[in-house]
């Protein structure tokens, strides 16, 4: 499947409606990273004002969520799509799903900012909630332009990209329970930060599955729990 | 008819006239011109199929001289082709300078149609935004770049406004967007790497916030032996004069310092929120009986029209009705007036300070609200002013989403009108008097 592929309908309305549903999607995800690099910030610069903001803000989040569902149902019902656009439909509706579930994430990251916000601030100020924050919305990002661009090659690049988000979502949690050995005074502080980090790491498992979806959506097939670290002999080329 | 023609007909006729006449001195006119006309048609299907050839192979050597029709045709065909090849080789030249210059543009420029479909874009784009020129073409440019803003701005049809977005290539850079409608129905996005201004402004409001901090604690103990020196009643008569005078000075100083800091902090932050509606006409009321009162004042008067509430930081709404109020007290008369009204309406709220004063020239009103920036250089600083209150205004406005309007007209007054957006103004039912605190 290719782009050109989904504009060749004998309705322009109906290439039109495709258009603007795939639009809305890549414009939620827009929302969705904002939202998420925004939450990384206010954890590292311990801004509780935009915590709180990015909380505040997740209500857009999920009415783009509603709106789109009831857009696929409404093609569903009046266009009968088949093959490539129902692939395309069905992928649409499971990735806003997904994306959804980051929206809360992100809604508990900046939660948990504005908590943070409030304690003592290490002498790191979170780099490594910010490295793996980065991580996170680099792949959250290559996931939506492999979406947006039906690119397989990226979506397969970036899905082997969460082994290495689970790597530093362990390295944090190791270092996290030093600190709460060394120091219990520090172990509220700290459980906020690992919760944080579980969240970015969850982030990056919802980013992965939308990578899924894309390669559904482009070949046809399910990759499901067949990619590489499970299955290396079914690696696809 | 043109001279080719003519010939080409006249020779044909000509031919055909012979083979008759042939025909008929032997008693067969008929077959005479059946034979001239077959011989004809085989010479022209013969020159044809060579035509044919010729147009097929490139190798026009058969019709390369010579003067009939058939020559003439090719010649001007090959003339026809040479100059459509020549036009195309020099636009295929033009079109590569064209994109050699859009290339070395530091800045990205993608071509967008109605649809805001991307049609080309020039390296800077890709450098800068991850776009890809051949990959990306047909796909909507707010489909790559999904910035919340951005896709708002393409779809507000806005070409005036900018937005600022990080940069989705390289981390911690920012790019300043703009859409300039450009041919039938075309879009040009330009993408600017702003990265280096937006370190400089971050600098700077960190260097004003910092140099401020720091000053405050070395001028804290100078104001604190100043305070207690002054109080002592053994230094000598000749040292009280410079020792108030300096005293008066730290103070201002420490005034200075501390609008300086409330100025970052104000640039910094973003929209003021509020928990619950900041009440302006009990501001307005208080501010004014704070302020009036002296023998050397002018009249205040409050026209507080309305009772709505204003969406916002209450402290900040206040430091405005103060410094406004303030500086309408420094620069009128006495005998003067100042009126203050609050009004509300269905395009949002205005509050408004207007005096009788000696008003301000109107060169000046665009550069009012510029830090230190003093109409006369000469007359304020004694009078307690520091330059930064209407700053300090602006940006508080900013936050609330309103606008400072100046009107003066030099003496008869000026009026600073703030306009504030509906969306902030919340209209309650009247409150009982017996009720109200």
């Amino acid at each position: 499947m290719d782009i050109a592929d989904l504009n060749e309908h004998i309705s322009r309305r109906y290439n039109q409606d495709i258009e603007d549903l795939r639009g809305s999607v890549l414009s939620m995800g827009g929302l969705v990273e904002s939202q998420l690099s925004q939450a990384v910030a206010a954890i590292v610069t311990g801004d509780s004002e935009l915590g709180l903001q990015v909380a505040r803000d997740d209500y857009k989040v999920n009415n783009l969520e509603v709106n789109i569902d009831e857009e696929c149902g409404r093609i569903i019902a009046t266009r009968a799509p088949a093959a490539s656009d129902l692939r395309l439909i069905v992928a649409i509706i499971k990735t806003i799903t997904d994306l959804e579930r980051i929206g809360d994430e992100a809604e508990k990251i900046g939660f948990l900012a504005s908590k943070l916000a409030a304690m003592d601030r290490p002498s790191d100020s979170y780099r490594e909630i910010k490295t793996l924050g980065n991580h996170v919305a680099h792949m959250l990002r290559d996931a939506m332009n492999a979406f947006a661009r039906l690119d397989v090659d990226a979506a397969l690049e970036t899905v082997k990209q969460d082994e290495l988000v689970d790597e530093e979502y362990e390295v944090i949690v190791r270092q996290c329970i030093t600190f709460m050995m060394e120091d219990p005074r520090s172990i509220k502080r700290v459980m906020n930060v690992t919760w944080a980090a579980r969240a970015l790491e969850r982030i990056g498992d919802h980013a992965k599955n939308i990578c899924e979806y894309v390669i559904y959506m482009v070949q046809g097939r399910d990759v499901r729990h067949t990619l590489q670290s499970e299955h290396p002999d079914t690696a696809p080329d | 008819m043109s001279e080719t023609s003519r010939k080409f007909l006249i020779g044909m006729l000509l031919f055909l006239a012979a083979g008759a006449g042939v025909g008929w001195l032997y008693g067969h006119l008929d077959w005479g011109l059946l034979a001239a006309t077959l011989v004809a048609l085989l010479w022209q299907v013969r020159n044809l199929l060579n035509f044919e050839r010729a147009l097929r192979t490139g190798d026009f050597e058969t019709f390369r001289y010579g003067e009939g029709i058939w020559e003439q045709l090719f010649s001007r065909f090959r003339f026809e082709r040479e100059r459509g090849s020549r036009h195309k080789k020099n636009h295929r030249v033009l079109l590569r300078e064209v994109r050699k210059s859009t290339n070395a543009m530091p800045d990205g420029a993608v071509i967008l149609d109605v649809n805001n479909e991307i049609i080309t874009c020039n390296r800077a784009a890709k450098r800068l935004a991850g776009l890809k020129r051949k990959k990306d073409r047909g796909q909507r440019v707010d489909n790559i770049l999904r910035d919340p803003g951005l896709t708002e701005l393409l779809h507000s049809g806005d070409h005036k406004a900018t937005v600022e977005m990080m940069s989705p290539v390289n981390d911690g850079d920012w790019l300043n967007c703009r859409v300039v409608p450009y041919g039938a129905d075309q879009k040009l996005l330009l993408l600017q790497d702003i990265t280096e201004r937006m370190r400089l402004s971050k600098m700077r409001r960190d260097f004003v916030a910092n140099a401020s901090h720091e000053l405050r604690s070395p001028l804290t103990v100078i104001s604190g032996y100043l305070d207690g020196l002054a109080d002592d009643e053994n230094i000598p008569p000749a040292w009280k004069k410079p020792v108030a005078q300096m005293r008066r000075q730290a103070a201002r100083m420490r005034q200075i310092l501390s609008e300086l800091l409330e100025l970052s902090r104000l640039e910094g932050a973003g929209p003021a929120k509020s928990d619950q509606p900041v009440d302006v006409r009990g501001l307005i009321e208080g501010t004014v009986e704070a302020l009036g009162g002296h023998a050397n004042t002018a009249r205040m008067n409050i026209e507080a029209e309305s009772t709505a509430k204003l969406q916002g930081n209450s402290a900040e709404i206040e430091t405005v009705i103060v410094n406004l109020l303030s500086n309408a007290i420094r620069y009128t008369p006495p005998d003067g007036e100042i009126t203050v009204s609050w009004r509300s309406g269905s395009e949002g709220a205005d509050l408004t300070v207007a005096d009788t004063g000696e008003g301000i020239d109107p060169e000046y009103i665009p550069r009012l609200t510029e830090r230190f920036f003093r109409v006369d250089k000469s007359r304020s600083r004694d009078e307690g002013s520091i330059g930064l209150g209407l700053a300090i205004v602006k940006h508080i406005l900013a936050r609330h989403d309103a606008e400072l309007i100046v009107t003066s007209e030099t003496g008869v007054g000026s009026v600073f009108r703030c306009h504030f957006s509906p969306d902030r103004v919340v209209i309650e039912p009247p409150v009982p008097l017996a009720g109200d605190g």
